[in-house]
């Protein structure tokens, strides 16, 4: 296997074409599929070395991610904690501090895990994803994109990530079997607008709810241009369970879920509520 | 194979290494440094952390490439049975070590957070041991070591 560390974005995809490698962000989750021989790599691209990837910044419009942006990096920014609170809420309990500081944003989309924690929060927040080929440059939504199948085509990169700055409330819960280092059995964000108590768009992503996170449709219907209250959140907890019932079927897990997503739920609108000043 | 070099506990290193090892396998079978452990070998325990470039994290999830041109202390660079690091001191004051297999990933955890935040919150403590796992002692012991270590270095 080769091994190589590009400088730039353009020397990765043209070694990408060249080499047919893929792609390794922090290893986290490739390391260990390597480990057990799940995947085995002709060419491993290591993007560590690619400083425009790892920049976490603010534009007229967005926020910008670079994909090698670490869950610590992101969790520490103060910008991430500002403007997009449920994407750092997400960042402080995904893994472990060890995984935390090694692992990434555009890997936990590469990877796309059912039960990816970045994903939700990007979802909900209306996230557009960077991406490049050989063929040149494209953004899209990211909830398009998780939309495709394959995800990605061979030799793209995911080049990072842009949020909308419309001053947005968001939040996150999820479950998982112990406080850390526990895989999310279940994750919930919403996002929201909020003019005094009058609730307009808004958007709600699960995760772990099947193959890869989604935004609901049906929720984000329901829940829209609404009074923001007691009689919301019980609307939003009925729907929402209807919406794991619809998704998982009669899979094991589903009854479990079903009444569990309604404590992730009202835990993420709490959550949005307190970052969102709401609660002193 | 593939050459990287690094700088392992102040002492700067040229290895040729396959591009399918670990950093772990680096440390522990080219280096000889066998104070940094493998538990369960896919990033759960903790009991493979070292410090990297200033942050602590899991060897047996990077691999050798990328630890190349970094700056690594694994638990021989912390201390010695002459010199002990502080958290080492307060571990031995405590008690805070049963069978001993998970000590030196939670001295580093424990290092790394004492070097960026002296004076932690009990709650501080518990997220930065959080990735560490004891199957002994039932954290309670090495919790109140960390504190100790902490008070002693006011």
């Amino acid at each position: 296997m080769k091994y190589y560390q590009p400088q730039s974005v353009n020397e990765a995809i043209e070694i990408a074409y060249s080499s047919q490698g893929i792609f390794l962000a922090g290893g986290t989750d490739l390391v260990l599929q390597m480990q057990k021989r799940k995947i085995q790599p002709k060419a491993l691209i290591d993007l560590g070395r690619i400083p425009e990837l790892h920049e976490i910044k603010e534009t007229k419009e967005y926020i910008e991610i670079g994909s090698m942006a670490t869950f610590s990096e992101m969790g520490k920014s103060k910008l991430i904690a500002e403007k997009a609170s449920s994407l750092w809420l997400a960042c402080q309990t995904m893994g472990s501090p060890q995984i935390r500081n090694q692992a990434t944003i555009g890997g936990n989309l590469g990877n796309c895990s059912p039960a990816a924690d970045g994903l939700p929060p990007l979802l909900a927040l209306g996230t557009e994803a960077v991406l490049i080929s050989g063929e040149g440059e494209k953004q899209m939504p990211l909830a398009d994109l998780l939309g495709q199948t394959p995800l990605l085509s061979p030799g793209t990169l995911i080049v990072g990530f842009k949020i909308p700055k419309i001053h947005l409330l968001s939040g996150f819960a999820k479950l998982g079997r112990r406080e850390a280092l526990a895989i999310a059995r279940l994750s919930v964000a919403v996002a929201l607008e909020l003019d005094g108590s009058k609730v307009g768009n808004v958007r709600v992503a699960l995760g772990a709810v099947g193959r890869r996170a989604f935004l609901s449709d049906s929720l984000a219907h329901v829940l829209s241009q609404r009074e923001f209250n007691e009689s919301w959140l019980e609307l939003g907890i009925s729907q929402i369970q209807g919406v794991v019932r619809a998704a998982l079927g009669d899979r094991a897990s589903a009854p479990y879920k079903r009444v569990a997503v309604a404590g992730v739920f009202r835990e993420a609108v709490a959550s949005l509520r307190r970052q969102g000043g709401l609660d002193k | 194979m593939m050459v990287i070099e690094c700088i392992v506990n102040d002492k700067k290193y040229v290895l040729e290494v396959d591009p399918q090892e670990r950093l772990l396998d680096v440390l522990r079978n080219h280096l000889g440094l066998l104070g940094t452990k493998e538990g369960c070998g896919e990033g759960e325990c903790g009991a493979c952390t070292v410090i990297l470039d200033g942050k602590t994290v899991n060897s047996c999830l990077v691999l050798a490439g990328q630890a190349h041109n970094s700056v690594i202390t694994t638990i021989e660079g912390v201390g010695n049975r002459q010199s002990p690091h502080p958290v080492q001191k307060a571990f031995v004051e405590v008690g805070a070590v049963q069978c001993g297999f998970c000590t030196p990933g939670m001295v580093l955890s424990a290092k790394n957070l004492l070097d960026k935040n002296p004076h932690p919150s009990d709650e501080e403590i518990g997220v930065a041991l959080s990735g560490n796992l004891c199957r002994c002692t039932g954290y309670d012991k090495i919790l109140r070591a960390v504190k100790l270590a902490a008070e002693e270095g006011k």
